[in-house]
């Protein structure tokens, strides 16, 4: 096994001198620091703060160690890897195109027509396929005991890790300044900038083109990078759902009507994509028509679809003999020895090991075999890839116990502009942890190390200048928003205050529970409390208060207040959004939202059975929400996003306030004054209540307050004249429907107080009134629902339409 | 041989539908033993975009878009064609079927053919089915010879019987009910040929709808119908068989398009938004047109 740090003299390499000078100089505590710190740091703002809600999911994590290459060994890779990617762009314009290669004899047919990865629609007639297929190639490379770089796996369909490498960087740059005052290493900004400049020139007509990257979602192991990837290429980052295919192009779903997308850079599976294409594909997944716009080049779509095919392990057994006859080369970069067999083979020549791949599955992990415990290879389509296997290099990496050798494995990108290939002077190497099987397919998670190139004194500027682009007109509307994220936002919106509220209905609660045996004044806001809770969903009717009996309540809002109850939910429903929303906040913002919400969370796990313990977790429930608050108001442009948040809070807290004062409202007249202070207590009014009427309580003064004043931020006017202002501005227009609907709210609430005011019996009047604050509800509700009509147009799901009328009338009846 | 052949697709949908993508494969084809002399292709409503290419197969594939609510959505293909295949080869001189199977492995020259041999979703290389066809396939037999017999032994062992199964009735369901329609038979014979490694087809088309004078009336008309295209070996290239009516292809058939199986040349296949249930209506004619 190669040493990448120590020469066989036992000597430090030159390359690795003064950088490893200036690591062991901070010594073992400071290192074990600088670990934590990029941990950390990962948590907080990169791959791990993906995941609010727990941090069990895999996520990556970069050793604070680099890998340093020389200049020179980088321009000897970075030459291999541009042929290798050009001969992969020969290989796939062959087999999209004539298939010369399968007429000479020079890859097996099984290996493409078996092959599942050969995307027949993507093979179009009598046309040649539109050039090149491959925008982004990527290689990993191990290192040989005799010091040479060999390919073992090739990346032509989803290339990955391009996003965890441009992360690494960034957060070396945080935790281990020294290092970079030692060595210099290139720069990867010149690569996204360079990359961005071929993405804008791919566009189909002239102009400036729209980019989007689409990603599977969420949901995807890989979700992190997309995000990353999206904001490094100023890219629109979109889901299936989000697009549409009209008059043969595609476009993006926006508040704003339709949006053209010109290059889609694709991170979704190609058999995803298009259910006209597709008859196996799941038909509510993608969009259909989008392979079509992109076969008559009203759309660039990279990797082009189908790419994926030349990354089948089984075509290493052949790419020596394709370099020579597709480029009239010899390979500048060797692979690892591989050939096909079939099942039932016994072991080739040699003593191994060998990797054992399925020929056709670029994807599936590999095993190690040697000699000794080889058997029969197993029925597998198309055969089995089995490579010559070596024991890779082995790096310094810091575990707990200091600094020590472990193998790693090289993955190189390269990018393809104006007719030729560049390689990104950096990468990303993935540490193989001991136990852990080789695969060719990045997980979501795991050990990596920075790869630094090191400059030279004059290192090359990469390429040429950016392409001279017609300017850009100024904008300063919500534009390109996909309806999805609005929605998404609109409930995040909903859910934060919703959470905030039924912290305060429990606080209020405890408190008055804490005081033990309640006077009869507390038993009734206990009562009207409860009324709410049980409205709110957060204690069953059971649980109601009978007489001066208040301990099926306390059980209850205990309940509710673990992980499995309802704010507990609540929680974790928050979590999930914030995820969803992920790619629109920025860092600092994302922070907030989750280490406050982490911290509310946590809160509740540790809770106890005490009245007390509940209180404070409740208390760590409305900081969250006034985070998220401060954070929204100081940090988010008041464009889409801002507006849709801002429109969920409002209406939720209009729909709550509604809901409570009508609840509390709902007494005798004579009772009506306890009724007025809990809800001045409920609407955090009671302080500007006394500033302005003392301690005099009439029902006319209070309901002003909290129902129609305008500048109480707890009020309900307040979060109509919001939702009124917010709604024009999406809409555009100051008189808009759904806009005059929120204004005509505010007047009945004015209405309201008027008659209270206007009325010989104020008390009467007052406990009059629930069922009016009902209809007002219930007009708020039917506002909501008309926002979402409008905006986040709830389509029904797309499906097959097949010639089988029997199955048509089984999807009917299901 | 002139026909006019008339291929009626009719979709009413229980509510509108919003938006709709479909694939065409209805133009026939052009070959050797086919001149098409004019096809076209209407739909109701009018499409909003329309694009026409070939597929990797070589066929004509149309594609249609309507962005607009509908409730009903007609398509009407019409063509003219000339059909004359070539007489198949005399069966005793075609090549051994194992040396047919070895030349497809092989790939090469013969790549195009040697792509039919192996298994797709709907015609899978079954072993159950190669054991149906065993008897047929005596070792050392010419293939031709070996696949007359088993069509013979269909034709026995098989009753035509339509609504025993569906668009995706997969073969092996087929070969234990023993009937089903021409896409059954079709996808049951591919399905034992590539267990033997042999290059087949799946053909769509048509076949006449009124027998000449004097013969009875053929299975499979009034509508889409399919048979098995099969490769001799270089010499004698393909030739079309047709499992649900025990005749080798020669002027009553016309062919629209190939591929692996049903899923690559399906007729009409479409993706909607909106429609609830929906009830289609097929029709098909293929008249001797009169020439003259």
């Amino acid at each position: 096994m190669l040493d990448e740090m120590v020469d066989g003299g036992r000597q430090i390499r030159p390359h690795w001198r003064s950088l490893i000078g200036a690591i062991g100089g901070l010594g073992k505590p400071q290192l074990e620091e600088r670990a934590q710190r990029l941990e950390l740091a990962a948590e907080e703002d990169g791959a791990a703060s993906m995941l609010p809600g727990g941090r069990d999911a895999a996520s990556w994590r970069c050793d604070p160690v680099p890998l340093p290459i020389t200049a020179q060994e980088f321009a000897a890779l970075e030459a291999g890897l541009a042929q290798r990617a050009r001969l992969m762009e020969a290989l796939l314009a062959d087999l999209y195109g004539p298939q010369d290669v399968l007429r000479e004899g020079l890859v097996p047919p099984v290996l493409v027509h078996g092959n599942p990865t050969f995307l027949r629609p993507l093979r179009h007639g009598l046309n040649p396929p539109r050039r090149p297929l491959l925008h982004l190639y990527s290689a990993e490379l191990i290192r040989c005991a005799d010091g040479i770089w060999r390919v073992a796996t090739d990346r032509t369909g989803l290339v990955s890790g391009l996003g965890v490498a441009q992360e690494n960087r960034r957060l070396m740059g945080q935790a281990m300044p020294e290092a970079f005052r030692a060595v210099k290493p290139r720069s990867l900004s010149t690569f996204t900038d360079l990359w961005q400049d071929a993405l804008q020139r791919l566009g189909p007509g002239g102009g400036v083109p729209a980019i989007a990257l689409l990603t599977p979602g969420h949901s995807s192991p890989h979700w992190f990078e997309h995000v990353v990837l999206s904001r490094e290429i100023n890219a629109a980052l979109v889901e299936p759902g989000d697009l549409t295919v009209r008059g043969g192009a595609l476009f993006l779903k926006t508040l704003s009507g339709l949006q053209p997308v010109d290059v889609l850079v694709s991170r979704v599976e190609p058999d995803a994509l298009d259910p006209l294409e597709f008859p196996g594909a799941d038909a509510a997944a993608g969009v259909p028509g989008l392979l079509d716009a992109a076969r008559h080049a009203r759309l660039t779509v990279v990797n082009a679809p189908g790419a994926a095919l030349v990354e089948s392990p089984g075509f290493m057994a052949f790419t020596p003999a394709l370099c020579r006859y597709l480029l009239g080369e010899e390979p500048l970069l060797e692979e690892l020895p591989t050939r096909c067999m079939p099942a039932g083979s016994g072991p080739p020549e040699g003593p191994g090991p060998w990797l054992l791949r399925p020929a056709m599955d670029g994807v599936a992990g590999g095993v190690l075999r040697s000699r000794a415990d080889w058997q029969p290879l197993s029925e597998q389509a198309g055969g089995w890839a089995v490579t010559d296997w070596q024991e890779p290099s082995a790096a310094p990496c810091f575990s707990g116990k200091g600094l020590s050798p472990m193998p790693i494995a090289l993955r190189m990108f390269a990018l393809h502009f104006e007719g030729g290939w560049h390689a990104m002077p950096g990468g990303m190497a993935r540490v193989l942890e001991p136990g852990a099987q080789y695969a060719g397919r990045l997980s979501g998670g795991g050990w990596s190390k920075d790869v630094w190139v090191l400059a030279e004194d004059e290192a090359p500027i990469l390429g040429p200048g950016p392409q001279s682009l017609p300017a850009l007109p100024i904008r300063r509307n919500a534009g390109a928003l996909p309806s999805r994220v609005a929605d998404n936002l609109f409930w995040l919106g909903r859910y934060v205050e919703r959470l905030d509220r039924s912290s305060r209905l429990v606080r209020a609660t405890l408190s008055r529970l804490r005081r033990g045996r309640p006077m009869p004044r507390e038993m009734a806001e206990l009562n009207a409390l409860a009324r709410c809770l049980l409205e709110a969903g957060l204690i069953e009717a059971e649980a109601m208060p009978s007489g001066a009996a208040t301990t099926g309540l306390s059980a209850s809002i205990g309940r509710a207040a673990r992980p499995d109850g309802a704010v507990g939910q609540l929680q974790a429903r928050i979590a999930g959004m914030t995820g969803l929303v992920r790619d629109r906040l920025t860092g600092d913002m994302h922070a907030t939202f989750t280490q406050s919400l982490r911290a509310a969370r946590a809160a509740a796990e540790t809770t106890g059975p005490g009245l007390e313990d509940l209180s404070r977790a409740m208390v760590a429930n409305l900081r969250f929400a006034s985070a998220v608050a401060g954070v929204a108001s100081e940090n988010m442009v008041r464009g889409g996003a801002w507006l849709f948040l801002e429109l969920g809070r409002r209406l939720e807290r209009a729909q709550a306030v509604l809901a409570e004062i009508g609840l509390v409202l709902d007494v005798p007249p004579a009772r009506v004054e306890a009724s007025l202070r809990l809800i001045l207590e409920l609407c955090d009014s009671v302080i500007t209540y006394r500033s302005r009427y003392l301690s005099v309580l009439q029902p006319a003064p209070v309901l002003d307050l909290v129902l129609a004043d305008p500048s109480n931020p707890r009020g309900l006017a307040f979060q109509l004249a919001a939702m009124q202002s917010a709604l024009a501005e999406v809409a555009g227009v100051p008189a808009d429907a759904l806009a005059d609907e929120a204004a005509s709210l505010r007047q009945g609430a004015e209405a309201l107080i008027h008659d209270v005011l206007a009325a010989r019996d104020q008390s009467l009047a007052a406990t009059a009134l629930p069922s009016r604050l009902s209809a007002m509800a219930d007009a708020l509700g039917a506002l909501s629902d008309a926002i979402t009509r409008r905006y986040f147009a709830l389509l029904p799901a797309q499906r097959v339409l097949t010639l089988d009328s029997e199955e048509a009338a089984e999807v009917t009846r299901a | 041989m002139m026909y006019w052949v008339r291929h009626v697709t009719a979709y009413a949908y229980e509510q509108p539908v919003d938006l709709a993508a479909h694939v065409l494969h209805l133009k026939p084809r052009a070959l050797a033993g086919q001149r098409v002399v004019r096809a076209s292709i209407r739909c109701l409503p009018a499409p909003d975009h329309v694009t026409e290419t070939h597929d990797h197969f070589g066929n004509a594939a149309t594609r249609i878009y309507l962005a607009r609510p509908h409730t009903q959505f007609e398509v009407t293909a019409e063509a003219l064609v000339a059909v004359d295949y070539a007489p198949p080869p005399e069966a005793a001189w075609t090549l051994p079927w194992e040396q047919v199977a070895a030349l497809a492995a092989a790939g090469g020259a013969h790549a195009q053919a040697s792509e039919f041999a192996f298994g797709s979703t709907q015609a899978p290389a079954l072993a159950a089915a190669g054991e149906y066809m065993r008897p047929s396939f005596t070792p050392g037999r010419p293939i031709l010879a070996a696949l007359l017999d088993l069509l013979g032994r269909m034709a026995r062992d098989f009753t035509f019987q339509a609504g025993v199964t569906g668009v995706s009735t997969p073969v092996a369901e087929v070969l234990r009910l023993r009937r089903g329609v021409c896409q059954d038979f079709t996808h049951l014979m591919l399905a034992g040929m590539r267990a033997f490694g042999l290059p087949g087809r799946y053909v769509s088309g048509y076949i006449r709808t009124r027998p000449p004078p004097g013969q009875q009336r053929r299975r499979g008309a009034d509508q889409s119908h399919a048979w098995v295209g099969a490769w001799l070996g270089p010499e004698h290239g393909w030739v079309d068989l047709d499992p649900t009516n025990n005749i080798i292809v020669k002027d009553e058939h016309v062919t629209v398009a190939w591929g692996r199986d049903f899923s690559d040349v399906s007729p009409l296949r479409g993706v909607i938004l909106g429609g609830g249930a929906h009830r289609l209506q097929v029709s098909v004619d293929l008249e001797p047109e009169q020439t003259g």
